[in-house]
């Protein structure tokens, strides 16, 4: 205890004073750090948010259910039932069924309407409604005895401007009916799912409601606990064939598994502004062991320990990694509030439905911030307090101070380097662990680091080279630049390290957006073709589950002598645990006028077999994450159906529900049951001018009819509105991004400041032998040129290398899908000099310190 | 500039005051300093820490700018003088001998002795040259390829004498150029400095502590609280 007080007192005393005292550069070094663990704390609580909020409404949703029954693809019939009722195994049971509706007056969001038995169902799932018990009880009971009644939640009451005994006309596919709420839920349990945004009905409501007499979603099922494996079994060979018995948390466990992969993604990229912030902490902890040499060997020389003058610059790290992290937290709590929403949508749009009620602080990932930011600065302090420990203490006596050469170390760290780098190519070829592409980000931080441990080799190669030929062409301000770089080592890398992880970071997502939104419109254009698409009304937030009455059906079918129409059918199915879609269409229409973004397969033998039903297509993503190729046998119950058929081909798709199946519609039609329509799209046969008035006239023609039952948009607005979503969801790369850029510029600046300081002995001399102010400063500008140059070049290479991994290790593992790999040369071109403009800017705070002091107090002997 | 031929004082310096700003108060680096100092003399300047040593020889080699006074060396008036004159002056006109070397740590001898000269944009095969000459002179002809951190002190100082001497200043400058050397490097290092004045007709000026130079010198100063107390010649 005694040596730790001592210690702290000597730091307070040594470090802590000396800090304040330049409290400018440890300012900036505070700001670097703060800045990179804002952003890293933000993003990975803004994904929590999501990610809680989503884990909750499963968890609440799925209650206390063993096994749930489905029936893939359709609905349960309600006799099955009686097999359960019967069945020794199955101790408790609830049937229930769920669909979105909206207010019928079309304002608001829809929300999530459940129908469950209210007397079977208080087993399975905890809600209450409110007041006293006995007016609970006689509201819930209402549920039973007065049809179309509902309870709302405490939010959705509010959103709805509802309360007790309301009247609600309450919008869904199939119909519009007037509901009365019978009780507001209480905030606990089921009425917390979907964000609190749920409203309860009774089962026979619900089907009158929706016209599924006779059907349900699923039953929820219980065993009794003497229940043996064999009796469950027996159980599923006496139900029908073609249904499922599922884990309660299948879904839970793969929208979990995504959004986990989403937030690992993000936070490599957020870790990215730290890496870079900890070259900052480097800078300043290694001025001040150069510039504090010989205090160090008056510690040394009166009995300091080497140990102790470790743990002192350690200490320095840990205080900056600290102080940043304090400082993040204001700058966090503006960044989270943006991210929250942002985050929450992309998930939503490309992932599963979230609702988000808030931001939640999780105590585990407030101390992963924390924990990773200290780690991050601890690393930095590491090295130059391992110097510090060298310190001999006759150094003290020695008055003379030639200022050290740096020891050629650039070769042996090269190799180092080389070793990093090439280490990174088994490693990106390695599958991901449990979902998640760890090697891939392994391969990632070995490249950032080999490339970083490149940087005084470079140098040294960069000044050998240069030098000669700029003191011919650009003088000695450029010759004595480049010498002062190609000897002074590891200080000056570092700040080329954080450039080339910097511009390096730059590229690749440069060439990573423009790769996936270049592959994007592409699918676009080909895939989601059409003029004027159309399905059920609030056909996508119920998942296309309702299909097209027959009637509308075959209007449409007559309605337009001008346009083709292809039909198609969704079915949201489940590969094991892998969600996916299976997509019945007019395979020969949409062929004439679409097309799929081919992958694997050749287009030309796979088109007539597509026409003729022979086989599927699958998208990237589901043969990713199903491990099926071209020949393997496709199988899956849907409805009735035993479906197997070869996979023909394998096409890219980013269609934001997973994986996709493609089949004829006219030939699943033939061999397994009717899929109805759940959509149709029309082509017009001639092309011409005027399309946005034909497609106007076609939608107005549909909507006279059956607008009250359809949803229509045009294929030039639901494309753009795809983009957008993209578009959208990149919002968050960029911000990143930038934030990676700007700490960059920091460590520029503070490097720059370090070289100048270290050197200011020198400096002067050089003025007191005849170099002018304009000579000293120039060759500052010179050294800041050579530093962004080495740091763009590296780190465009860097870049590559890193844009080839995302996109084709990071992006397939993750998230099943790769794209045409298109590099945006423009984009490059004209950002790289923004770069070398904002780096050389950062220069002139280091310049303007030159001669802050008169040359002659400096020179002067003490 | 080659040593002066005529009898013109190489310094004059009539009642030079240099005060420093410091916080509400100020210090006095030198007070009403009148010096004479003619062609071809050495000086040696001789005063305890703090005595204003280094603030003349601060003024006399242009690196500051007298606070009042008139300041002439090798007819160059630096009461006055803008920047760009200044920068001239220290290439061409003085060349200053430390008492810590500073050489420049990531350059060879010989670059470190070229230095000023390609500061001064003169041509670098001529440069080379006199480098060499002077280094061979100095005996470091073999070390002209090795860097600060592989030379002994008293080579180093040697380097930085060389250094001095590259653009042919009318005055050298030493401020304590013995301070951080044994004594017979001391020694070699002031009889080299006697040796430029005496054969080379070289004005030097020397600010030490030490007594190596009294016997060498033509001219004694002392100088105490920022005035000269003393001024002696040796014939």
């Amino acid at each position: 205890m005694q040596r730790l007080m001592f210690f702290l007192r000597l730091f307070l005393w040594f470090s802590v004073r000396h800090l304040r005292r330049h409290w400018g550069r440890a300012l900036v070094v505070l700001l670097g750090i703060a800045l990179g663990a804002a952003v890293f704390t933000s993003v990975r609580l803004a994904v929590h948010a999501s990610l809680h909020s989503f884990t909750r409404s499963m968890d609440f949703f799925a209650g206390t259910a063993e096994k749930v029954l489905v029936r893939p693809g359709g609905y349960l019939p309600e006799g099955v039932l009686g097999v359960l009722f019967t069945h020794p195994a199955v101790k408790d049971y609830s049937p229930l069924l769920t669909t979105h509706v909206r207010r019928a007056d079309g304002k608001g969001d829809s929300f999530l309407l459940i129908g469950i038995d209210p007397l079977l169902d208080p087993s399975f799932r905890k809600w209450r409604i409110h007041g006293d018990r006995d007016k609970a009880v006689e509201r819930w009971l209402e549920l039973m005895r007065e049809p179309y009644t509902v309870i709302l939640t405490e939010p959705l009451a509010r959103e709805l401007q509802a309360g007790l005994d309301t009247r609600l006309k309450l919008e869904h596919t199939r119909n519009v009916a007037e509901f009365r709420v019978a009780g507001i839920l209480e905030p606990q349990g089921l009425a917390l799912v979907e964000g609190g945004r749920v409203a309860v009905t009774d089962v026979a409501t619900f089907q009158e409601l929706t016209g599924l007499y006779g059907l349900l979603d699923r039953i929820d099922l219980t065993f009794n606990p003497k229940a043996t494996r064999e009796a469950i079994e027996d159980l599923a060979r006496e139900l029908p064939p073609e249904l499922e018995l599922r884990s309660p948390s299948a879904a839970r466990d793969s929208g979990t598994a995504m959004i986990r992969a989403y937030q690992l993604n993000l936070s490599v990229l957020s870790f990215a502004s730290l890496f870079v912030g900890m070259f900052l902490v480097y800078s300043l902890v290694a001025l001040n062991v150069a510039s504090r040499r010989r205090e160090l060997a008056i510690l040394r020389s009166v009995g300091a320990s080497p140990g102790m003058l470790f743990s002192l610059f350690l200490a320095e790290g840990v205080i900056l990694g600290i102080g940043g992290w304090l400082l993040a937290i204001p700058i966090s709590s503006f960044l989270v509030k943006y991210l929250l929403n942002v985050v929450s949508q992309t998930i939503s749009t490309l992932f599963v439905r979230v609702q988000v009620d808030g931001l939640v602080l999780s105590p585990l990932e407030v101390a992963v911030s924390l924990g990773v930011t200290l780690f991050t600065a601890i690393m930095a302090a590491f090295q130059p307090a391992r110097e510090a420990m060298g310190i001999a203490p006759k150094e003290a006596m020695e008055i003379s101070q030639t200022g050290a050469r740096r020891r050629r170390a650039a070769r042996r760290l090269a190799a180092w380097a080389l070793g990093c780098i090439v280490l990174g190519v088994p490693l990106s070829l390695m599958p991901g662990v449990a979902g998640m592409p760890l090697p891939g980000y392994v391969a990632i931080l070995m490249l950032f680091v080999g490339f970083s441990l490149m940087a005084p080799w470079m140098l040294e190669r960069l000044g050998r080279l240069l030098s000669p030929l700029l003191k011919r062409f650009a003088g000695m301000p450029a010759y004595l630049a480049g010498r002062y770089l190609r000897d002074s080592g590891a200080r000056t890398s570092i700040s080329v390290g954080a450039l080339i992880t910097a511009v390096a970071l730059f590229t690749a997502l440069v060439i990573m957006i423009h790769s996936f939104r270049t592959t994007v419109e592409l699918w676009v254009r080909q895939t989601v073709s059409g003029d004027l698409f159309v399905t059920t009304k609030m056909g996508q937030v119920n998942r296309f589950r309702f299909p097209i009455p027959e009637t509308i059906v075959a209007d449409l079918k007559q309605l337009e002598a001008g346009a083709d129409y292809v039909p198609s059918r969704r079915y949201q199915l489940s590969y094991g645990d892998f969600p996916y879609e299976f997509e019945a269409m007019g395979m020969e229409t949409f062929l004439k006028h679409g097309g799929f973004v081919w992958l694997k397969g050749d287009p030309e033998k796979i088109r007539p077999m597509l026409v003729k039903g022979d086989g599927v297509l699958i998208s990237e993503v589901f043969a990713t994450r199903t491990g099926l190729g071209i020949g393997d046998t496709f199988r899956a119950q849907i409805e009735g159906s035993q479906v197997e058929l070869p996979v023909v081909g394998i096409v890219r798709d980013y269609r934001t529900d997973g994986g996709v199946v493609f089949y004829s519609w006219s030939h699943f039609k033939e061999r397994f049951h009717d899929p109805q329509w759940s959509g149709v799209r029309f082509f017009f046969k001639e092309p011409s001018q005027d399309v946005d008035a034909r497609v106007a006239k076609l939608r107005n023609a549909i909507i006279e009819r059956w607008g009250d039952q359809l949803d229509l948009i045009s294929g030039k607005d639901l494309r753009e509105a795809v983009l957008r979503i993209f578009d959208e969801t990149f919002t968050i790369t960029t911000v990143l991004l930038l934030i990676a850029l700007a700490v960059a510029a920091l460590g520029i600046t503070t490097t720059l400041t370090v070289m100048v300081l270290e050197r200011t002995r020198q400096l002067n001399t050089l003025f007191a032998v005849g170099g002018s102010l304009r000579q000293i400063r120039s060759m500052i500008f010179w050294e800041a040129s050579f530093l962004v140059a080495a740091g763009e070049m590296a780190g465009l290479i860097c870049g590559f290398i890193l844009s080839y991994l995302l996109v084709y290790v990071i992006n397939r593992q993750s998230f099943g899908w790769t794209f045409l790999y298109v590099v945006d040369w423009g984009a490059l071109a004209w950002s790289l000099p923004l770069i070398i403009a904002t780096a050389l800017a950062a220069a002139i705070p280091a310049v303007r310190l030159v001669f802050r002091e008169p040359p002659a107090a400096l020179l002067r002997e003490r | 500039m080659p040593p002066s031929s005529t009898n013109e004082p190489v310094i004059l310096a009539k009642n030079l005051t240099r005060i420093y700003p410091l916080g509400d108060s100020s210090v006095v680096g030198i007070n009403q300093v009148n010096l004479n100092v003619g062609p071809g003399e050495l000086v040696v300047l001789k005063g305890n820490s703090g005595s204003g040593k280094s603030t003349l020889l601060s003024l006399l080699a242009g690196l500051d700018h007298p606070s009042s006074g008139d300041l002439v060396v090798a007819g160059h008036n630096l009461s006055n003088s803008h920047a760009a004159d200044l920068t001239r002056f220290r290439r061409e006109v003085v060349g200053m001998v430390f008492q810590s070397f500073n050489l420049l740590p990531t350059l060879s001898v010989l670059e470190n002795v070229c230095l000023p000269a390609l500061l001064a944009e003169k041509d670098l095969e001529t440069t080379r040259q006199k480098a060499i000459e002077l280094l061979e002179w100095l005996g470091l002809k073999d070390r002209r390829d090795h860097h600060p951190d592989q030379l002994s002190g008293g080579e180093m100082q040697r380097t930085a004498i060389a250094r001095a001497l590259i653009n042919d200043p009318a005055l050298i400058l030493a401020d304590e150029p013995t301070g951080n050397l044994d004594s017979r490097n001391g020694t070699v290092v002031v009889e080299l400095l006697a040796q430029l004045n005496r054969d080379a007709k070289r004005t030097v000026l020397i600010a030490t502590h030490s007594d190596l130079a009294d016997s060498l010198a033509t001219t004694h100063i002392r100088i105490k609280d920022g005035a000269l107390t003393d001024a002696t010649c040796n014939g």
